[in-house]
């Protein structure tokens, strides 16, 4: 057998159309990683039948699996078939990529079973050719601007996000957003001109650790957003995120969940989080998430009491295993 | 870190801006002849939409370095280019329009004496052209929308080598390229302040018609481009003061620019003293060679009464737009539109920039 893990995300900091080295313009979006979260697949091989068989509501991580079979067809001893196994606390329709990490562990499962490890861009391609458009989960060594329907890399920006510490919140408790059916945005000659500016402004922040500006570019992505798929809560986010001296506001622009954003150097860091959290909950927004990005963080967040644990089941614990049988 | 490449263009070259730092929270954005950014976007974007076919011959009523600019990209993509000018086009400017290829219309030195003037007879000339050819494409820098637009390259390079900037100081003539990069620098700097720079005798934030001798900035029609809503200040400057600043700058800073940079400058260097805590970014949009045997010539200076020259080190502030004995003046315009500042809205018609 193989195994593979694959992180969720909280949605996006930027997500718009941008120009790639041609000058062609492809959408493309810049992933918060939500490392606390995600999928684990096993790949049991089966040498008896061709392809791999299942439940509809899998069908992207089947395809996912006969697509790394395919791209592993030269392999010395390549599976024939086989049934893949997933487990994952990753919530359904919030956009926060629970049928990426589906899939993205998928292809590492099958990939394992192989003894290989595909390189982050194979499996990136892979990813968005099983489920059309996908987030950047699987480049989790630097930060990208992905192109999330063609699979390619339009720029690196930077080996990691600055220190960020965000509060996720699902804005429409109970909706949920069908990522398939979801139309892609159309935008505005203006807003595509606004996207150089924002992809200017990520570019910055992240090369130079500026928190405070990627929490603009966040929050002039989420703007945009509106037109699109909006979140009605916006601007109480935007509000509260003033009162706590928030850097931004991100969101799901394929999904219902967002986040205020702060400095994770923040001294007064766990009170912040802590009036955050009671400020959402008062807008009866239940919390998603305490995402903290930072290299130097110290262990804290176990005895402070901002971890998830209170508002999702543990980590990792197999509550939904979901099978697909060969 | 992506290393240099060299330019496929001589106009993508010529479109981007240096900037320079003046002052700790000074910082100039200097351009070879700035109107290249809208003249290249305007075009290509032409293109790229089917607008400007191969037999498509572009067409545009300027006297200016807008004219200039769509000859040096009408080059790059093979293109017939008509410009319909003023019978007094700069002998200079002619001549590198017509070595670039372009075919210059100038309009009878009687056609002034009518009503309209020279805009009304190029304009009637441009459509009698355009009636005659199979295909045309007119850029329109007063109307099309893609000027201001093209800024964004602009903004683009303001976030990413500086990240915050509070304020934004520059001529106003089009309005393309204050209100498209303060614009879309507010899309993630919704904070940022713009400060337009014009001059005495120009129609365009509500001043008295009149003659104007500095050039280049300020309009006696309006066009539809300029967004008065951006500007959260608005100054006017005498040509004198505008011509001193230019000299200063030159002397100071070894910037070589022309007059209008020179009035941005004297204006974006006194905001950025008395805000010492925000950083300001004052466009320069052309270089001085145009104006060596004017701005930079003593002589010609003395000649005109613009030297010895003697200014206050501060805009004279007023609260309605009047001219000033000073030669600088300013007011706190306070993002509204020119019926709100004025009582009367502005009739839209495209005008021509001079210069």
């Amino acid at each position: 057998m193989g195994v593979g893990y694959a992180p969720a995300h909280h949605g996006e900091l930027l997500q718009g159309v941008f120009e790639d080295e041609h000058g062609r313009l492809r959408r493309a979006l810049v992933t918060l990683p939500m490392p606390e979260r995600g999928s684990r697949a096993v790949f049991y091989p089966c040498q008896h039948h061709w392809g791999i068989v299942g439940t509809p509501e899998l069908i992207k991580v089947r395809r996912a699996a006969l697509l790394t079979l395919r791209e592993l067809a030269t392999h010395p001893a390549p599976a024939k078939g086989g049934q893949i196994e997933i487990t994952s606390d990753v919530p359904h329709g919030l956009g926060m990529g629970s049928s990426t990490s589906d899939v993205t562990a998928t292809i590492r499962a099958v990939a394992d079973y192989h003894g290989v490890r595909l390189p982050r861009e194979v499996e990136g391609r892979l990813a968005v050719r099983a489920e059309c458009a996908s987030d950047s989960i699987m480049i989790d060594d630097r930060v990208v601007l992905f192109a999330h329907r063609d699979g390619v890399v339009l720029e690196e920006l930077g080996y990691r996000l600055p220190p960020l510490l965000v509060v996720g919140c699902n804005t429409q408790p109970g909706d949920r957003v069908d990522t398939l059916r979801f139309r892609p945005a159309e935008y505005h000659p203006d807003e595509v001109a606004a996207f150089r500016v924002l992809r200017a402004g990520i570019r910055r922040a992240i090369a130079t650790g500026d928190v405070t500006l990627l929490g603009k570019v966040a929050t002039a992505s989420a703007r945009i957003n509106q037109r699109f798929l909006p979140k009605p809560v916006l601007d109480d986010l935007l509000a509260i995120g003033r009162r706590l001296g928030a850097a931004g506001v991100q969101v799901a622009h394929s999904g219902t969940v967002a986040g205020l954003i702060f400095d994770a150097r923040r001294p007064d860091r766990q009170e912040v989080v802590a009036a955050c959290r009671e400020a959402l909950t008062g807008l009866g927004l239940p919390i998603t998430a305490v995402i903290r990005l930072d290299p130097d963080a110290s262990t804290d967040w176990s005895t402070s009491g901002a971890s998830t644990a209170s508002d999702h089941s543990p980590r990792r614990t197999p509550a939904d295993p979901r099978e697909v049988a060969a | 870190m992506s290393l240099r490449e060299g330019y496929v263009e001589a106009t993508d070259a010529y479109q981007l801006p240096r900037l320079i730092r003046l002052a700790p929270n000074l910082y100039a954005a200097c351009f070879t002849l700035m109107k290249m950014v809208p003249a290249r976007y305007i075009l290509r974007r032409a293109e790229q939409e089917g607008r400007l076919g191969p037999d498509t011959v572009i067409i545009e009523t300027t006297s200016g370095t807008f004219g200039l600019a769509l000859a040096m990209q009408a080059v790059h993509m093979r293109r017939r280019l008509i410009l319909v000018s003023d019978p007094v086009i700069d002998d200079r400017l002619y001549r590198r329009l017509v070595d670039l290829g372009a075919t210059v219309e100038r309009v009878p030195p009687e056609a002034g004496a009518v009503p309209g003037g020279f805009q009304a007879a190029r304009l009637a000339r441009l459509a009698e052209i355009r009636a005659e050819l199979p295909e045309s494409f007119c850029p329109e820098q007063y109307t099309n929308p893609d000027n201001p637009r093209s800024y964004a390259l602009v903004a683009e390079l303001l976030v990413e080598t500086l990240g915050q900037i509070d304020c934004v100081v520059g001529p106003v003539g089009s309005g393309g390229s204050m209100c498209g990069t303060v614009t879309n620098l507010r899309s993630v700097l919704p904070d940022c302040q713009a400060i337009g720079v014009d001059t005495f005798g120009s129609i365009l934030f509500g001043q008295p018609d009149g003659p104007r001798e500095l050039r280049g900035l300020g309009m006696s029609m309006f066009p539809r481009n300029l967004d008065r809503r951006v500007f959260d200040d608005v100054h006017w400057c005498s040509a004198t003061a505008a011509y001193r600043a230019t000299r200063q700058l030159h002397q100071r800073h070894g910037l070589f620019m022309g007059p209008t940079s020179g009035a941005a400058y004297l204006v974006g260097r006194w905001w950025a003293q008395e805000n010492p805590g925000a950083l300001t970014v004052v466009m320069m949009p052309d270089e001085g060679y145009r104006y060596q045997d004017t701005v930079y010539h003593d002589q010609w200076l003395t000649d005109r009464g613009h030297l010895p020259f003697t200014l206050p080190e501060r805009p004279t502030e007023v609260e309605h737009p009047i001219p000033v004995d000073s030669g600088w003046a300013c007011m706190r315009w306070g993002r509204r539109s020119y019926q709100e500042v004025m009582g009367t809205s502005p009739a839209l018609v495209t005008g021509e920039a001079g210069a």
